[in-house]
């Protein structure tokens, strides 16, 4: 027995010293090819991401309840120590808002009126599902979160994410029990947005800087800084009219977003069905070239 | 004889230990933390543990374990480049490898410059390649933000892993 276990181990010795020597170059050449064939937006991916992210979700969401709860502590101590200022801040702001819930009124009443007048039939009914935040991956390259709803919640691709202040991203890829939201500030988002005041059509980019960047604006229309950003329904994605964010600087040229939902620190969204079908179902989709097409407006293409 | 063996197969789970930290790691690297600011971008823990078993015991943390972290940590980050954390965490692995013994039983600062060498060259390659790949230059200020973040806080990342390689892996 212990001959022969020594045997082996001669043999083996050489064997596993050359596996050792090779085994860190097919390694790196296998990340290369990955690389290179999620570059393709091979779709094997896509599920290999959503099959990792249902995996470890459970885990993620045990692990972020606890530590909520501790920001919260945090939250709360901080939240004494502004109490004063706050408060004079919320009188002020409740005065403002009362003035605006007058107008509102009015405008309802005026609105429901005309609604009559032209017999406007309303836009489709929606519904919505919450969901909590368990990733938020901040990593310098991809700007994204986990939600903990799936397809098992009725969550399907392209459908809007929300917050209390307003849009979020849109759903990516989804999971059994989890998927994942594109920001607004990604790379590969693109939104078709309008500014409100002129209802200027424009894509907004996300750059993953924390403000996206407004394009294709037509030449003639000049936003001023301060000035809200609208969803704007082109492609049939989003309905027209979801707040968006402000302009927020206009440099040489170059035109960004400051978004309202504050995305750094995302505990909750609302994922929107809207009922649109603007967005084709995975299975749709033949070709890698196409899924890039309908992901993302390609400037050279639209030349 | 029977002891004999008992203690043989002890150290299998604990010999796992270095593998296991790093995953939970990647998983610490994408859990929201609802810090101003930090959500954005945060520190990069895989690399933390990288560096130190890497150091101290390479022989527990083999290429295809490191590979597998770094795949796990794209697969979860949802970056459309999938396999850029695995290679650039292989290249450090076997770059480190190399330099092992300038960095044995030195003092902590001299781990921390280490440190902080290893974070900026990953930090630029993966600057590098990503731009690369997406066809244009990214802004820079979030990956200097990420490398400058990883490095302040690789005191802490390395306290821990030292106290469980101290506790766990002194024998094995």
């Amino acid at each position: 027995m212990r001959e022969r276990s020594g045997t082996v181990d001669r043999l083996a010795g050489p064997v596993k010293a050359a596996a050792q020597r090779v085994v860190v170059p097919f390694l790196v050449v296998l990340s290369a090819m990955f690389i290179v064939l999620g570059k393709a937006d091979i779709l094997l991916f896509d599920r290999a991401r959503m099959v990792a992210a249902d995996a470890v979700s459970p885990l993620l969401q045990a692990v972020a309840r606890p530590l909520e709860t501790v920001a919260n502590g945090v939250g709360k101590v901080e939240g004494l120590f502004a109490l004063y200022s706050e408060n004079e801040r919320l009188r002020e702001e409740n005065a403002r808002l009362l003035q605006w819930q007058e107008v509102a009124r009015h405008l309802q009443t005026e609105n429901a009126e005309l609604h009559r007048l032209v017999k406007f039939t309303p836009e489709s009914m929606s519904s919505y599902v919450s969901a909590q935040v368990i990733a938020n991956s901040g990593g310098a390259f991809a700007r994204n979160v986990l939600v903990n709803a799936g397809s098992r919640d009725h969550v399907s691709r392209g459908q809007a994410a929300v917050s209390g202040e307003g849009l979020v991203g849109r759903v990516s890829e989804v999971g059994e029990r989890a998927s994942r939201i594109l920001l607004l500030t990604d790379l590969n988002s693109r939104i078709p947005v309008m500014l409100e005041e002129s209802h200027e059509r424009a894509v907004m980019a996300g750059d993953n800087s924390d403000q996206p960047r407004l394009l294709y604006l037509p030449a003639v229309a000049a936003p001023k800084p301060g000035e809200r950003i609208v969803t704007g329904g082109a492609g049939g994605i989003f309905p027209p009219g979801l707040p968006v964010g402000v302009v927020a600087s206009i440099d040489n040229g170059i035109i960004r977003v400051e978004p309202y939902a504050e995305l750094s620190r995302l505990e909750y969204v609302r994922i929107v069905d809207f009922g649109l079908e603007g967005v084709l179902p995975q299975s749709a989709i033949p070709l890698p070239k196409a899924t890039r097409a309908a992901k993302t407006i390609d400037p050279d293409a639209a030349r | 004889m029977r002891l004999v063996l008992f203690q043989r197969d002890a150290g299998l789970p604990n010999k796992l230990l270095p593998f296991i930290t790093t995953l939970l790691f990647v998983v610490i690297s994408v859990v929201p933390l609802h810090i101003p600011g930090f959500a954005v971008v945060r520190p990069a823990f895989v690399l933390m543990a990288v560096y130190h078993w890497t150091i101290y015991r390479p022989d527990l943390l083999p290429p295809v374990a490191v590979f597998a972290a770094g795949l796990l940590l794209d697969l979860l980050i949802g970056t459309p480049y999938i396999g850029t954390s695995a290679l650039s965490l292989l290249l450090t692995r076997s770059v480190l490898m190399s330099q092992r013994r300038f960095f044995a039983n030195r003092l902590f600062p001299v781990l921390w410059m280490g440190f902080l060498v290893t974070t900026a060259a990953v930090t630029t390659f993966e600057w590098a390649l990503v731009s690369f790949l997406h066809g244009a230059a990214l802004g820079l200020r979030p990956f200097i933000f990420e490398a400058v973040l990883t490095v302040s806080s690789f005191p802490v990342g390395s306290y821990l892993l030292a106290q469980i390689q101290r506790a766990f892996l002194m024998r094995v």
